[in-house]
């Protein structure tokens, strides 16, 4: 496909590619100190766990549905790899295994139950947020695990080279990668665009729903793993109430990138800079020293500002199609 | 080879409480074009969903090619080359059309990624037989509804359909673009060896396009497979309703008609609409004929104040008004608007019956308190779902469970209910069964010689000559002429034409 100029000025991320780099600049201009290393390290470490979380919502907002319970994965995902590593001893790669076969179960279980049941997956999934908040809670007792391998907190610590660059974010970028591969060109990604844009249009041309809908809740599931596996690593130790404030920060990100709640229209890049202006704006509001809660003020803002312009784009879509009819 | 390449024999299909199918049989000539006829509720659905693989014959059989076959699902279907085209369009909205057309067979690279330039190049080759010349990276959502159906067959014959079922294709098209596609359906039957089985409640169509006719009735044949030359209208008539077709007869009173009750002046609206000017009176039934895309349900949309009207007078039984709302338009001026998508607009159809036609009156019921019981609805509206005689288990059925005449019975119980002085009934006979609609005919004849004044506006020619008092023709947003309606058919019709050819 011939990425023309005009093709990039209709992208969605665009927009937000632009008031990403203005607020950046606007920032550094009045606050040097915004671009310090320290500060560019904290930045790049807070976006790294959340834009795993987004793109973990993002794929089930694809098809149409809600995942509530990615913080309650990710924190059981996030205290059952630290439990495996104190308690019994167990090996570093044994253990992120055991993580991701435990996301991955949990994921599998929603999207089962919602295909089976045939009941809205927001429902399944608040029903599985205290199931596997419960069984959290239960290992637990409510108790963090402080005993992490030092190898897993130097990962957490570690800085590429000399840059400010977090090892963290190492992750996170290859998987944003993975996904805009997945989302744009696999077929099953397609399918599942398609299958949000419209379930019945999708299984009329012979797209399983059930293939669609449990695939996209196993990746969220993977997903909400590994972000729970860097927070531990970040955190430096396994703490159960990882993941307990995931939930709506998960949705911010994509609704600012232009995702619609109704399914077929996410943008993985728009949903990674959804992460990156959430951050930037958090970030700044510490540097001027304001009140913690003009952070949620302006994150408020910034939502209902991205669904006004995302409502105002598919308007003049719409003016443009009713010319084009009545040629 | 067999002469068939699709054939079925005797079929019965029974579903609970109902016999759907009664040894209907079917059989599909090679390279034509067959009319499957039959009011709503005949079977032929029924049959459809056989051919389709969705359900399976309790007893009889299907050949494909001459050779008995069995379809347990839509798959099975697929891959015996039979692809329906439905009513609903079933496009990816979001997705290009190339993607749409491809979507089932993603072509891929090397390394197992989609390639969106082969895409492009395979698809264009079924766009250009459909001679569509649009460009496949379109975004579907950007083409006509038109475009869109066109594109669907274009997708059918992809996937190598050899069979294409078409349910009511013409039900959102203009003349124009219907003329357009039958065009094309016959260059598929002729270049590309397809075979069409074509659904339709526009007899007119059938003429125009098909080779043989099937009828059923009640779950039975009327007719099978008898070829289009053998019959005529009023025969066809007989075979669907098993009498000939009712001919409203103008036992209209005009000296009724007195008191002017809406007069427009001048009008001019947000949508485009410029200098209107209309005059409707007591008992008057005003028709608003036109071309689709003439501006009628958007000039009745503007009146109740679902748009803006900026220039001009609304004058209601003298007096200058502004509608601002549709509420107010009810409840204020006792106007209704019977929407033409009633699926969309006139019905809740996950409520039920009795929500759904009491929903115009609660505000005139309510007591005190603002509460409503089911007991002074059912008091209040039942009497109206008796009268249109609606076929329901019970007033409690969910309406999305109804067929659609019975559907359209109940978005007019609503407004009946309503009691309104004003009614506008856009196009209230599509898809449409012709028993349901000579009842639908009947009842707007008798609220205007009762006193209500209605604008109705139709596509439908005959159904516009037979009820309207006068016939307002409109084009391009504006009123190009009114014709005085003498029921003269052939006078009345080329009047019309000519101001919609002025």
């Amino acid at each position: 496909m011939n990425m023309t100029v005009a093709a990039i000025f209709k992208k969605d991320w665009l927009g937000l590619l632009i008031v990403v780099l203005v607020s950046g600049l606007v920032i550094a201009a009045v606050k040097p100190a915004f671009l310090s290393p320290f500060n560019l390290y904290v930045l790049m470490v807070s976006t790294s766990y959340m834009l795993i979380i987004a793109l973990a919502q993002m794929i089930i907002i694809a098809i149409g549905q809600m995942n509530l319970s990615v913080g309650a994965i990710g924190g059981l995902v996030a205290i059952s790899f630290s439990g495996l590593m104190e308690v019994h001893q167990i090996s570093v790669p044994v253990a992120v295994l055991s993580g991701l076969v435990i996301g991955i179960a949990c994921g599998f279980l929603n999207g089962y139950i919602t295909v089976k049941s045939g009941i809205s997956a927001f429902i399944i999934t608040l029903a599985t947020l205290y199931i596997f908040k419960g069984i959290n809670l239960g290992i637990t007792e409510a108790e963090p695990f402080y005993n992490i391998p030092e190898n897993v907190k130097n990962f957490g610590n570690a800085k590429i080279g000399n840059t400010p660059i977090p090892f963290l974010l190492i992750i996170p970028i290859i998987i944003t990668i993975l996904m805009w591969v997945f989302i744009n060109r696999t077929e099953t990604g397609r399918h599942m665009l398609a299958y949000g844009n419209s379930v019945q249009s999708a299984e009329l041309m012979g797209i399983s729903s059930s293939k669609v809908v449990i695939t996209a809740h196993i990746i969220s599931g993977f997903l909400a793993a590994i972000a729970g596996m860097l927070v531990v690593c970040r955190l430096q130790l396994g703490t159960p109430n990882i993941g307990d404030s995931w939930l709506l920060p998960s949705f911010a990100a994509p609704v600012i990138g232009g995702a619609i709640l109704a399914g077929g229209k996410v943008d993985v890049i728009a949903t990674a800079l959804g992460v990156l202006i959430v951050a930037i704006i958090s970030q700044a509001l510490v540097i001027f020293k304001i009140d913690p809660f003009f952070v949620q003020i302006f994150l408020g803002v910034m939502i209902l500002l991205a669904v006004f312009v995302n409502r105002y784009r598919e308007y003049k879509q719409e003016v443009r199609r009713k010319i084009f009819s009545s040629e | 080879m067999s002469e068939f390449c699709l054939e079925i024999s005797a079929a019965n299909k029974s579903f609970p409480g109902v016999k759907a199918l009664d040894k209907a049989s079917f059989r599909l000539r090679k390279g034509s074009i067959h009319a499957l006829l039959g009011e709503n509720g005949a079977g032929k659905s029924t049959l459809i969903k056989i051919i389709t693989g969705v359900h399976r014959q309790d007893s009889g059989t299907l050949f494909i090619n001459g050779k008995e076959e069995t379809l347990n699902n839509p798959n099975d279907a697929t891959k015996f080359g039979i692809s329906v085209v439905h009513q609903e369009r079933n496009l990816i909205r979001r997705f290009s059309v190339g993607e749409n057309l491809m979507l089932n067979n993603l072509p891929k690279t090397v390394l197992g990624l989609i390639d969106y330039d082969e895409i492009a190049i395979q698809s264009k080759k079924w766009l250009e037989i459909m001679d569509l010349d649009i460009d496949p990276n379109t975004v579907v959502s950007e083409l006509t509804v038109a475009k869109m159906q066109l594109c669907e067959i274009a997708k059918a014959l992809s996937l190598k359909a050899k069979i294409l079922l078409l349910d009511e294709p013409t039900s959102s098209l203009s003349p124009k673009e219907a003329e357009n596609l039958f065009s094309l359906l016959r260059k598929i039957v002729r270049d590309e060896g397809v075979s069409i089985v074509f659904v339709s409640h526009k007899l007119e169509e059938v003429f125009n396009i098909c080779d043989d006719v099937t009828v059923l009735r009640d779950g039975q044949n009327a007719c099978t497979s008898e070829n289009i030359k053998n019959l005529d209208r009023k025969k066809l008539v007989r075979l669907m309703i098993g009498r000939d077709e009712q001919i409203v007869k103008s036992t209209r009173k005009t000296d009724k008609i007195k008191d002017t009750v809406l007069a427009l002046n001048k009008v001019k609206t947000e949508l485009g609409h410029e200098n209107i000017n209309l005059e409707l009176a007591r008992s008057e039934i005003m028709g608003l004929y036109g071309l689709v895309g003439a501006g009628r349900t958007e000039l009745v949309k503007c009146l109740i104040g679902l748009e803006k009207i900026i220039e001009g007078d609304v004058i209601i039984n003298g007096k200058k008004t502004a509608i601002d709302s549709p509420k107010s338009a009810l409840e204020k001026f006792k106007i209704g608007y019977i929407s033409e998508d009633r699926k969309k607009e006139g019905l809740i159809l996950i409520h039920n019956v009795l929500d759904n036609t009491s929903i115009t009156v609660w505000s005139q019921i309510k007591k005190a308190a603002g509460l409503v019981t089911d007991g002074m609805i059912a008091n209040k509206v039942d009497p109206y779902i008796r009268k249109l005689e609606v076929k329901t288990p019970s007033n409690y059925q969910i309406i999305s469970n109804l067929s659609g005449g019975n559907q359209q019975k109940i978005s007019v119980a609503k407004w009946l209910a309503a009691g309104t002085d004003i009614l506008i009934i856009d196009e209230p006979t599509v898809g449409i069964d012709i028993k349901t609609k000579a009842y639908l005919h009947e009842l707007i004849l008798n609220l205007a010689d009762n006193g209500t004044s209605i604008i109705l506006i139709s596509s439908d020619m005959p159904e516009m000559i037979s009820l309207a008092d006068r016939i307002v023709v409109m084009k391009d947003f504006k009123v190009n002429g009114i014709v005085e309606n003498d029921r003269d058919y052939d006078v009345v019709s080329s009047k019309i034409m000519e101001f919609i050819h002025s």
